[in-house]
C-alpha cells in the first residue's frame, strides 16, 4: 500500500517536530510503529511505489478533509490511529505552506509531490530517517506488531523522553552536542538548484541499497545553494555514497568542524506564543494586513480562530447565494465593517444561529462563515498569521473594543507588551502590575534584570522589592504628569497627562494643546518641552518658506516627512501639507509693510487685526512677506498660533502711532504717512504702491503728477517710435511729448505707450541738470526721510528718536509731502528726483545756515546717542518701546529743540543738516527699495491674478497705471478680456528654466533675458541686450510674455 | 500660592543715570525688569515691595555699565500641583477651556470637566450641564484644582480639573447679564 509510505514520512516529520510537542510523543511512537511495519513493506516495493505515493501526498496535503473521511472509511484502524493520522497530516500542511515557492515546483511538473513531501522532507529530516531506516527491514520480518511496538518503544524511549523533553536543563542539552565520537558532517558540492534532488537521490539510493551505504543522513538546506551536507563517519563513506550520482561533485568533500555542526541544523526559533487575546495580523488573503484577535488556539491542528472585522460585500454575497452574477472577480477589497444581521436578513441571506459545540457560545452562520457580534470568526492556519511585532493602532483597537469586553482592555493591551523594546523600564519608573496575583499593585522600578523587573511596591506589608516579569508590568502615570512620547506615531511629542484610561493616556500636547492618545508604554516622564521633531533639512518650525508655486507660508507643524504650512493667504486660513522638496527656499529677508494707518510694521511689532476672519486678534508679527503679516496670537489655538493677515487690515499697537498721540500733536499721522511714503507713494507709474489704496496714491499724484513725469526719462513701448528713449517735455492729457535722445526731435505719443522705468543703472550724477533749480523744495522733503529711516531699522530706538524729531520735521515737510516720492524715484532712475539731489550742492541754497544752527545739529547728534545707549541694553529699550512709553519724555534730550523748527521753515529747506550730497541717499535708498515688498510690476509679464472669491487666473500685465492698478489681459478667458486690478491681487508667475524673463528690480530692471538655469533661489539669466550672464534672485525675475 | 520672598539680582545701569537719582533709577529699572517675569523656581514676580540692599557697583570694562547687586523683597505667585485656584475663563473650545488666574494660564481639558457637562458650539461656545443649570463660558469664574504644571522660561502653564467636589463655576457674569 503506497499509503503506508507516506505514513512513514509522517512519522519522520513528527520526530522532527517532537521538540515542540512532547505531549504527543505517545502518539508518535505508535504511529511510528505502524509506519515502521508499513514502511518496510513499502520499501520492498521499491521505487515503483514512488509515483503513486506522490499522488497520495497530494490528497493528504491539499484535501485534508478528504483524507479524514477516507480514514473513517478505513475501519481496520482504530480511532486512535485516525487521530494520529491527522496529526501527521497537519505537518504536511505546514510544509506545504512554507514551500510553495520552491523552485522545484516547476521541475516536477504536474505532480507536486516532491515539493510537498518528498523534496521537502529530506532537507531537515533525512538524517534521522536514514539512520533509522536500517531498523526497518528487520522489523518487517517480525509478524508480531505488538512486539514491534515494544521494541520501538524501548528503542526510542530514551531519546523521546530525554532529548526532547522541554524540561531538560542546559547541562543535558550540552550533553547532546556532537562530540568527536559522533558521525561527522561533510559538506559536498552539488549542482546549484539541485540540492534537494541530490538529497532525495541519496535517500532513494539508501532505500535501494541499504547495506552498501554507510552514510547516516543527507541534508539539503534551503538557504545554502550548491552544497549538501552528508553525515557519515568517514569521508570514504561519503564518496562511496556519491558515486554514480549526477549533480553531486564528490571530488571536494569538506569536513564541518564539530563546533559548527550545530549551526548547520539549528533552526530559527519559531517562538509561536499564541494565546487567546493575542493580537495578530493576517498574512494572506483578502484580510491581509488586517488586525485580528485570537479567540481560540488549536495547537494540535496548528489552527487558530481569529476574530476579524469582516470585509464582506453583502450584496455580492446575496447575489452569489441566489445564483446571479457570479464569477465576476472583484477588483477591490470591501472595506472592513461590522456585520449587521438585520442588513443581512434584508438581503434575504439565510442566517443560521448555531451553538458552538466547544465553547457553547452562539454565533451566526452565514454562507459558511461564522459571525459573532458583528465580527467574523475565522479559522486560519498558524502559518497564515503574523504574531510578532504587532503594533495595533488606536483606530484598530477601538474597533475591537466592544462593551462586553469590559476590562478586557487591559488584558488585551497587555499582549502588546511582548513587542516592546529592550530596556523599556528604567529605575524609578512608576509601574503597575497588570497580570497575575499582584494585579493592580503599584510600585517603582528598583532594578531591571533582563525580563525580570524588581519593583518596590507602594503597599505596606510587602517585601521591600518584588521580582515581576516585565510582561506583567505596565508603566503608570497620573493625570498631571508631564511626559514625552518616545515611540509610536506621536513620537517626540510632549504633553501633560489629563486622563488615564487603562493603558491609554490622554495628553494635552504642549504645543498644539490638542489631545493625544498614546499607550502608557510609549511614554516616559519628562520635563522637556518639545513639539517632536522641529526641523527637516534646512527648514525649521515657524520658518517662512517660499513654495514651488511662488506661494509662501509659515511652517506650523513638522511631521515625519512633511510640513504643515500656513499659506500666506490672508482671507482664510489655508493649510497645506508640503513635502520637503516642494519648498523652494526659506525667506529670511527682513521686510517691512505698512498697516492700515500706514505705519511701518516690522517684525516683532505688536499688531491688532482690524478686519477679516481673525478680527480683534492681536500679537507680535513674526514674518512679513509681500504685504502679508504672520502674527502669533497666544490665544489662537489653530495653526500653532499663527494668523495670516494683510498688513493693511492690521494696526500697530503701541508703536509709532501711540507715540505720536502721546506727544500731543496730530502730526504723527502725517508724519507716519510720510515715513511710510517711500513704500506707498509710487515713484513713477511703473511702480505703483503695493499697499495703499489707489485713491490716496492718486491724490498725491494728482497734484504733482505732471511734474513727476515731466523731465523723466522714458522709453516708448509702442507705436512707430517703439524702443526710443527720451525725456518727457510736456504732458497734455493722454499725450506725452517726448524729446528723443537719439534724434533731435520731439514726438507726441500716447501716455500709455511710454514706459518710464528706464534703466536704473543710469548714473546718478548724469541727470542732475534736468531738474536744476526748479525742484528745490523737493529736497528738504527728502532729507528728513533719512533720520526717519533709522527708527525703522531699529525699533528699539525709535521712540526717543521720533519723539524728539517729529515736530520739527513735520513742520518742514508738510508742504512737500507729495514730493517725497521722488526720493524713492531716484532708485528708479527717475530724473525728476535726480534733479533734486544736486540741490545739496547747490550754492544758491543756504546750506550753511542749518549747519550752523546748533539745534538741529545737536538734536541730530543726540538722537543717535540716545538710541545707542538704549541699544546697549536691548531688553530695556524694547520694553520701553512696547509698553512703557514714559521714558521717552525724560530721556529725550531733543525735546527742548522743538521751537527750533523755525529754522526748518520751508524757505530754507535746502540746508537739512544731514545729507551732504547723494552719499546719504546712496545708503538709504537700496534699503528702502529692498525693503519694500517685492519687485514692482512691469508690463509684459505673466502674472497670477488672485481675487478674493475667485480662482487665480493667469494673465499678462499690459499696463501699469499710475494709480497703483494695472491692466491685465487674461489668457484663460480667451484673448480679449482685460481687467484692471490692484497689485495686491497679482502674483508674478515664476519663470522656469529657458523661459524668457524680465528683470523686475535691481540695476537691470526692465531688461529682458532668458533664464538658462536655476540654482536654489538664484536664477542664471542671460540678458538679451548685453548677452551677459547674470545670477539674479529668482524673486525679481518674471516670466515675459512673448 | 503667593510668597513674599527676598531675591537678588545684578542690575546693569548705564552711566548716564549716575547722579543724585541713581538709586531711584536703579529701583525703577529693577521694577521694570523684574515685575511680571517668571522663573521656574519662584514663579511670577508680582510686585516688588522693597529694596533691602544695593551692593557696590562694579564698572564693567569696555561698556561703562555698572553692575549693582540688588536685594529686594517681592511677592511671587507660583502655582502648585494640587492647589485650588479661582480663575476666569478666557476661552472655551471643544478640547476644554482656558482660564487665567492672574498671570497663570490654566487649561482644563474636557476629560477633566464633569461628564455631565457637554460642549455647546456656537456663538458663545460653552460647557453646559444637561439641565442647563451650570454653564461655563468666557468670563465665567471657576474654581479649579491644578493637577499639573509646566514651567517654561517665560510662562507657567497649568492643567486643571473641575472634576472634583466643590469645583466648578463660582460666578458667571455672562449668565446673569
Amino acid at each position: 500500500m503506497p499509503r503506508r509510505r507516506d505514513d512513514d514520512d509522517d512519522d519522520v516529520e513528527e520526530e522532527e517536530l517532537e521538540e515542540e510537542e512532547d505531549d504527543e510523543e505517545e502518539d508518535y511512537l505508535e504511529d511510528e510503529d505502524d509506519g515502521g511495519g508499513r514502511g518496510g513493506r513499502g520499501g520492498g516495493g521499491g521505487g515503483g511505489g514512488k509515483k503513486r505515493r506522490r499522488s497520495q501526498f497530494i490528497d493528504d496535503v491539499a484535501e485534508e478533509d478528504d483524507e479524514e473521511d477516507e480514514e473513517e472509511d478505513d475501519v481496520g484502524r482504530g480511532s486512535r490511529h485516525k487521530q494520529k493520522r491527522r496529526s501527521g497530516s497537519q505537518y504536511f500542511d505546514l510544509e506545504a505552506v512554507v514551500d510553495t515557492d520552491d523552485d522545484e515546483e516547476e521541475e516536477e511538473g504536474e505532480d507536486d509531490f516532491i515539493v510537498d513531501g518528498g523534496a521537502d522532507l529530506p532537507d531537515e529530516v533525512d538524517g534521522r530517517r536514514m539512520h533509522r531506516r536500517p531498523l526497518l527491514p528487520r522489523e518487517d520480518e517480525q509478524e508480531d506488531v505488538e512486539a514491534l511496538e515494544r521494541s520501538i518503544q524501548a528503542r526510542y524511549a530514551r531519546s523521546s523522553h530525554s532529548e526532547y523533553d522541554e524540561e531538560t536543563t542546559d547541562v543535558e542539552q550540552q550533553a547532546l552536542l556532537p562530540s568527536v565520537r559522533d558521525p561527522k558532517l561533510w559538506m559536498v558540492k552539488c549542482a546549484m538548484g539541485h540540492e534537494r534532488e541530490v538529497a532525495v537521490c541519496l535517500m532513494q539510493k539508501y532505500v535501494d541499497k541499504v547495506s552498501e551505504l554507510q552514510i547516516r543522513s543527507a541534508i539539503a538546506l534551503d538557504h545554502l545553494k550548491g552544497y549538501v551536507y552528508i553525515e557519515a563517519d568517514k569521508e570514504a563513506h561519503v564518496k562511496e555514497a556519491c558515486k554514480g550520482l549526477r549533480n553531486i561533485y564528490s571530488a571536494k568533500v569538506t569536513l564541518v568542524p564539530i563546533k559548527e555542526m550545530t549551526d548547520v541544523l539549528s533552526v530559527e526559533k519559531k517562538a509561536i506564543d499564541i494565546s487567546r487575546d493575542t493580537w495578530v495580523r493576517m498574512k494572506i488573503g483578502m484580510y491581509k494586513g488586517d488586525l485580528a484577535k485570537v479567540v481560540d488556539v488549536d495547537d494540535v491542528r496548528q489552527k487558530v480562530m481569529v476574530k476579524l472585522v469582516p470585509r464582506i460585500d453583502l450584496q455580492a454575497l446575496a447575489n452569489k447565494l441566489e445564483g446571479r452574477e457570479v464569477g465576476k472577480k472583484k477588483a477591490f477589497v470591501p472595506p472592513p465593517r461590522f456585520l449587521n444581521i438585520e442588513e443581512v436578513r434584508e438581503l434575504h441571506i439565510r442566517v443560521e444561529r448555531r451553538k458552538d459545540p466547544n465553547t457553547g457560545d452562539y454565533h451566526e452562520n452565514i454562507a459558511g462563515m461564522m459571525f459573532k457580534d458583528g465580527f467574523l470568526l475565522k479559522n486560519v492556519s498558524m502559518k497564515s498569521i503574523i504574531t510578532t511585532n504587532i503594533q495595533p493602532t488606536f483606530d484598530e483597537l477601538e474597533k475591537f473594543r466592544k462593551p462586553e469586553d469590559g476590562d478586557g482592555d487591559m488584558a488585551s493591551l497587555s499582549t502588546l507588551f511582548t513587542n516592546r523594546k529592550k530596556g523599556h523600564f528604567m529605575k524609578g519608573d512608576a509601574v503597575i502590575v497588570v497580570r497575575g496575583d499582584l494585579k493592580n499593585l503599584m510600585g517603582w522600578v528598583e532594578k531591571v534584570e533582563e525580563e525580570i523587573v524588581h519593583i518596590r511596591p507602594n503597599m505596606k506589608g510587602l517585601p521591600r522589592t518584588l521580582a515581576v516579569n516585565e510582561k506583567d508590568l505596565c508603566k503608570y502615570f497620573k493625570p498631571g504628569d508631564h511626559v514625552k512620547v518616545v515611540t509610536g506615531a506621536q513620537e517626540g511629542a510632549t504633553g501633560m497627562v489629563v486622563k488615564v484610561d487603562g493603558h491609554v493616556l490622554i495628553l494635552v500636547s504642549d504645543t498644539t494643546k490638542e489631545d493625544i492618545r498614546v499607550f502608557a508604554d510609549n511614554v516616559v516622564e519628562s520635563s522637556e518641552v518639545t513639539t517632536g521633531i522641529t526641523r527637516i533639512g534646512d527648514y525649521e518650525l515657524h520658518d517662512l518658506v517660499l513654495l514651488d508655486n511662488m506661494s509662501f507660508g509659515v511652517i506650523i507643524r513638522v511631521e515625519s516627512e512633511a510640513f504643515q504650512v500656513l499659506k500666506g493667504v490672508p482671507d482664510r486660513p489655508e493649510v497645506a501639507l508640503v513635502k520637503l522638496r516642494e519648498i523652494k527656499s526659506k525667506i529670511e529677508r527682513k521686510t517691512n509693510a505698512q498697516d492700515r494707518s500706514r505705519n511701518v510694521v516690522s517684525v516683532k511689532d505688536v499688531v491688532r487685526i482690524m478686519e477679516g476672519p481673525c478680527k480683534g486678534k492681536q500679537g507680535p508679527v513674526e514674518h512679513i512677506f509681500r504685504g502679508v503679516l504672520f502674527i502669533i496670537d497666544r490665544h489662537h489655538l489653530e495653526h500653532a498660533g499663527y494668523i495670516c493677515a494683510k498688513a493693511q487690515s492690521c494696526v500697530v499697537v503701541g508703536g509709532s502711532r501711540a507715540n505720536g498721540d502721546r506727544n500731543g500733536n496730530s502730526l504723527s499721522s502725517r508724519f507716519s504717512s510720510l515715513r511710510a511714503s517711500p513704500f506707498r507713494v509710487p515713484p513713477s507709474p511703473g511702480r505703483p504702491p503695493r499697499g495703499g489704496p489707489p485713491s490716496s496714491g492718486g491724490r498725491h499724484r494728482g497734484g504733482r503728477g505732471h511734474d513727476s513725469l515731466i523731465g523723466s526719462d522714458v522709453k516708448i513701448r509702442l507705436g512707430p517710435y517703439k524702443g526710443y528713449r527720451g525725456r518727457v517735455v510736456d504732458i497734455n492729457g493722454q499725450n506725452v511729448r517726448v524729446e528723443l535722445q537719439s534724434q533731435m526731435k520731439v514726438v507726441t505719443v500716447n501716455r500709455d505707450q511710454v514706459s518710464d522705468n528706464v534703466q536704473v543703472s543710469a548714473p546718478f550724477r548724469d541727470t542732475p541738470r534736468y531738474g536744476l533749480g526748479s525742484e528745490t523744495p523737493m529736497h528738504p522733503s527728502r532729507t528728513p526721510l533719512h533720520p526717519i529711516m533709522t527708527p525703522m531699522r531699529d525699533p528699539g530706538a525709535t521712540p526717543i528718536h521720533d519723539g524728539m524729531r517729529t515736530p520739527m520735521r513735520d513742520r518742514a515737510w508738510n508742504p512737500y509731502v507729495p514730493m517725497s516720492p521722488p526720493r524713492d524715484n531716484w532708485e528708479d532712475g527717475n530724473p525728476a528726483s535726480w534733479g533734486t539731489s544736486p540741490q545739496y550742492q547747490q550754492p544758491g541754497t543756504p546750506p550753511a545756515r542749518p549747519y550752523e544752527a546748533p539745534t538741529p545739529g545737536s538734536g541730530w547728534a543726540n538722537t543717535p546717542g540716545g538710541s545707542y545707549s538704549e541699544a546697549g541694553t536691548p531688553r530695556e529699550s524694547s520694553g520701553a518701546y512696547a509698553s512703557a512709553p514714559s521714558p521717552y519724555l525724560p530721556s529725550t534730550p531733543g525735546q527742548p529743540m522743538t521751537p527750533s523748527s523755525t529754522s526748518y521753515l520751508p524757505g530754507t529747506p535746502g540746508g537739512q543738516p544731514m545729507t551732504p550730497g547723494g552719499g546719504g541717499l546712496d545708503i538709504m535708498s537700496p534699503t528702502i527699495g529692498g525693503d519694500s515688498d517685492g519687485p514692482w510690476l512691469m508690463t509684459d509679464i505673466w502674472v497670477n491674478v488672485r481675487r478674493p472669491g475667485e480662482d487665480s487666473t493667469v494673465g499678462i500685465v499690459r499696463d501699469v497705471l499710475p494709480d497703483g492698478t494695472c491692466k491685465i489681459s487674461l489668457e484663460s478667458t480667451g484673448n480679449g478680456e482685460t481687467i484692471t486690478t490692484v497689485i495686491n491681487e497679482i502674483e508674478i508667475v515664476a519663470p522656469r528654466k529657458s523661459d524668457k524673463i524680465k528683470i523686475m528690480s535691481g540695476p537691470q530692471r526692465g531688461a529682458t533675458g532668458k533664464l538658462i538655469g536655476i540654482d536654489g533661489t538664484d536664477g542664471i539669466v542671460k540678458v538679451d541686450d548685453t548677452l551677459d550672464v547674470k545670477i539674479l534672485d529668482m524673486d525679481i525675475l518674471a516670466k515675459l510674455a512673448q | 500660592m503667593f510668597f513674599h520672598i527676598v531675591l537678588e539680582r545684578n542690575m546693569q545701569l548705564h552711566p548716564r543715570h549716575f547722579g543724585p537719582h541713581l538709586r531711584d533709577k536703579l529701583v525703577a529699572k529693577l521694577m521694570k525688569d523684574v515685575e511680571g517675569t517668571c522663573s521656574g523656581r519662584h514663579g511670577f514676580v508680582v510686585a516688588i515691595t522693597g529694596v533691602d540692599n544695593i551692593g557696590k557697583g562694579l564698572i564693567r570694562d569696555g561698556t561703562g555699565f555698572v553692575t549693582f547687586p540688588v536685594k529686594y523683597q517681592c511677592v511671587v505667585f507660583r502655582p502648585f500641583k494640587g492647589e485650588i485656584l479661582e480663575a476666569v475663563v478666557t476661552m472655551v473650545n471643544k478640547m476644554g477651556f482656558f482660564a487665567e488666574a492672574g498671570p497663570v494660564q490654566i487649561f482644563v481639558s474636557n476629560h477633566l470637566i464633569p461628564d455631565d457637562m457637554e460642549f455647546q458650539a456656537g456663538d458663545v461656545p460653552n460647557y453646559t450641564t444637561s439641565d442647563g443649570s451650570v454653564k461655563i463660558q468666557k468670563e465665567s469664574e471657576v474654581r479649579l484644582k491644578i493637577i499639573g504644571t509646566r514651567v517654561d522660561a517665560t510662562e507657567i502653564f497649568c492643567i486643571g480639573t473641575i472634576k472634583d467636589d466643590f469645583l466648578g463655576v463660582i460666578n458667571d457674569p455672562g449668565a446673569s447679564s
